[in-house]
């Protein structure tokens, strides 16, 4: 027997990226490098913060990144900051501006910056998790007034890891920044120790705050006993997830934890979900 | 829907038919083996519908192991990507219930939040003759409610005694069986379909609870000893995801033209009971241990999936025990977990 199927449930661009051009590239650090990219039709990518593109190179393959901008820009563009550790990796660090791009999405559910409003926000970032969060802090900083105090934690390994230093600086102008590298460093006279240190000096009213998270695996077991201790309930910790991408729309298998598919599902996820989850953290 | 009686002639007859409009694939028997595949139907007396089941499913019909996605002109300029989709009228003839039932549960999951065009297109142009079947011991379509299906079939064929009962299922059916030889079948005939049915349902292979239950019984069986013991005869090799009907994971490559003109990308049949399924860049692997493996596939088909679509996505065909080198059987996993669970020793994950 047939599917049947009336025209409009079909997705016949359900896999073909959308052109796309290199504004601009900024590198970060040895490692990552920042690429603003724009529609090549000039329209807005239309996403919120938490959500990610499939950036796809011809010839080279396809690629899931978090988007690292706040929606609605002035010249629609949109900034990804991508490690170098593979293929599309290696290939987007050799991108110019002006070259040529495809992208699909955004996709998966992202942040959703309504529920926010009205609390504090703790934002916990660890090294590349920042990229992520740095849409969500690009909103808050856009919309300053929706929200109540906002507290960023970062750590990173070293100085030379440090992404984003003049947005950094910018942020701490309306939010509190808090800094810290892993180990002491000739260069760096400011917190020293794994991201956690940073938690018993922090006054934190769990009533009315809400934790995004953001890092390597390692590090979540140890923020989420922080953030509990500090009596925040299951519900008021958000996380984004990483895991293999391949289809980016629910249908490859590869991202999923248990019963979730990251790229649909998420990649955002309250603790109360994750914790029964044993394949996430 | 009407119900008739087709004889051999008419089987023939109905096939040449078909053959018309659209390529033809049927069970064909394996030379010299007693193993059968779907294979395209050259001469209609060499079908064979009287089988146990196929080495492999007939997914690849709908979901072929490689595929084209998209397609990219190198150069200059905008990246001008363009959907593939490569499609031809198929007629599948001669499935099995089990295997119906696995290309709806592949339906519901490709149109689920987004409709995969590749794989809706090829299902649009596919009609189906379904045929009764002949379990073999490692069948277990009684367990999990596959033994017989109502729906899905344009026509489905009952072997009566060197005859078929032919139940119409959709107006397509209907139209196929224009112009073919066919009689009224008696009211014996009709019972048939319901006699080889209750034969059918005693089987010694099966599980010891309603399909049903199963969600709730895997709901406690995550840290389960039982997922290590069976993991450790386990090769990883994959087997099981390749002959499984409802398996439908898969992994994208990207070609070049020789040429370098063009640049294509294909999807490929992947499988989460193989190593590198849940690696991330980093190199982090979320699945490194084999029982993890196992456990995860397990639960996608009996409790994550089930749950999400409310139907398991096993449809007890046993291919993958069948085809198995070491006979890692699900039907055994899942009376291990029911009896250590019975025993009250199962602990929850996370």
């Amino acid at each position: 027997m047939a599917l049947e199927l009336t025209p409009c449930d079909m997705e016949s661009d359900l896999y073909v990226p959308r052109p796309a051009q290199v504004v601009l590239v900024e590198p970060q650090t040895s490692m990552e490098t920042l690429v603003r990219l724009r529609l090549e039709s000039g329209e807005d990518l239309g996403h919120v913060p938490g959500q990610f593109v499939q950036l796809y190179l011809p010839a080279i393959g396809e690629a899931p990144f978090g988007l690292a901008s706040s929606a609605g820009k002035p010249d629609a563009s949109f900034d990804l900051c991508v490690r170098r550790l593979g293929d599309v990796t290696g290939a987007v660090h050799k991108l110019q501006p002006g070259e040529h791009v495809g992208v699909r999405g955004p996709f998966g559910n992202g942040f959703n910056m309504d529920e926010l409003k009205g609390f504090d926000l703790l934002i916990v970032a660890g090294g590349i998790g920042l990229v992520p969060l740095r849409s969500v802090i690009q909103h808050l900083a856009e919309h300053r007034d929706d929200f109540e105090k906002i507290t960023v934690l970062y750590g990173f390994k070293a100085p030379v890891e440090r992404l984003f230093a003049a947005d950094l600086e910018a942020w701490a102008q309306t939010m509190d920044v808090r800094l810290t590298i892993d180990r002491p460093h000739p260069d760096w006279d400011g917190h020293v120790g794994v991201i956690t240190t940073l938690f018993p000096a922090l006054e934190v009213v769990p009533q009315r705050t809400k934790a995004l998270v953001v890092g390597p695996p390692i590090m979540y077991q140890f923020v989420l006993t922080e953030c509990r201790l500090k009596g925040l309930v299951d519900d008021n910790i958000l996380m984004s997830l990483e895991r293999r991408m391949r289809c980016g729309v629910g249908k490859c298998g590869h991202c999923q934890i248990n019963g979730k598919y990251v790229c649909t599902d998420g990649p955002v996820f309250s603790f109360s979900e994750v914790k029964h989850m044993w394949e996430a953290i | 829907m009407s119900v008739r009686v087709i004889d051999q002639a008419g089987i023939r007859q109905l096939v040449e038919k078909l053959q018309q409009e659209a390529k033809v694939v049927a069970p064909h028997r394996r030379e010299g083996r007693d193993q059968w595949a779907f294979q395209e139907v050259t001469d209609p007396d060499l079908i064979t519908l009287e089988y146990t089941t196929t080495t492999l499913p007939p997914k690849q019909f709908a979901w072929p192991p490689r595929e084209t996605l998209i397609r990219a002109r190198l150069g200059e300029g905008p990246v001008q990507a363009e959907p593939v989709v490569e499609v031809e009228p198929l007629v599948l003839f001669g499935v099995h219930p089990c295997d119906i039932y696995g290309l709806q549960s592949l339906d519901i999951a490709y149109c689920h939040e987004h409709v995969d065009p590749n794989y809706v297109a090829r299902r649009q142009q596919m009609r189906i003759v379904g045929v009764d079947c002949v379990p073999d011991e490692w069948c277990f379509c009684a367990s999990m409610g596959t033994a017989s299906v109502d729906s899905g079939y344009d026509l489905f064929l009952t072997p009566l005694d060197g005859e078929y009962l032919v139940e119409v299922g959709t107006e397509a059916g209907e139209a196929m069986l224009e112009g073919i030889t066919t009689r009224e079948p008696t009211a014996a005939e009709i019972k048939e379909v319901k006699r080889r049915l209750a034969k059918k349902l005693d089987q010694d292979h099966k599980i010891h609870t309603d399909y049903h239950n199963l969600p709730l019984r895997f709901a406690g069986a995550a840290n389960s000893p039982v997922w290590e013991k069976h993991a450790e005869r386990c090769y990883s090799c994959g087997t099981c995801v390749l002959t499984c009907p409802l398996c439908m994971c898969f992994d994208v490559l990207d070609e070049i033209k020789l040429d370098l003109s063009e640049t294509r990308r294909d999807r490929v049949w992947d499988g989460c009971m193989l190593e590198p399924f849940a690696e991330v860049a980093s190199g982090e692997n979320f699945r490194e241990e084999r029982f993890q493996r196992l456990r995860h596939r397990h639960f996608r088909k009996y409790a994550y999936l089930f749950t999400k679509f409310g139907r398991p996505y096993c449809c007890g065909c046993g291919r993958c025990v069948r085809q198995c080198l070491v006979h890692i059987d699900p039907v055994e996993i899942i009376n291990d977990l029911l009896e250590e669970h019975e025993k009250g020793g199962v602990t929850h994950g996370a």
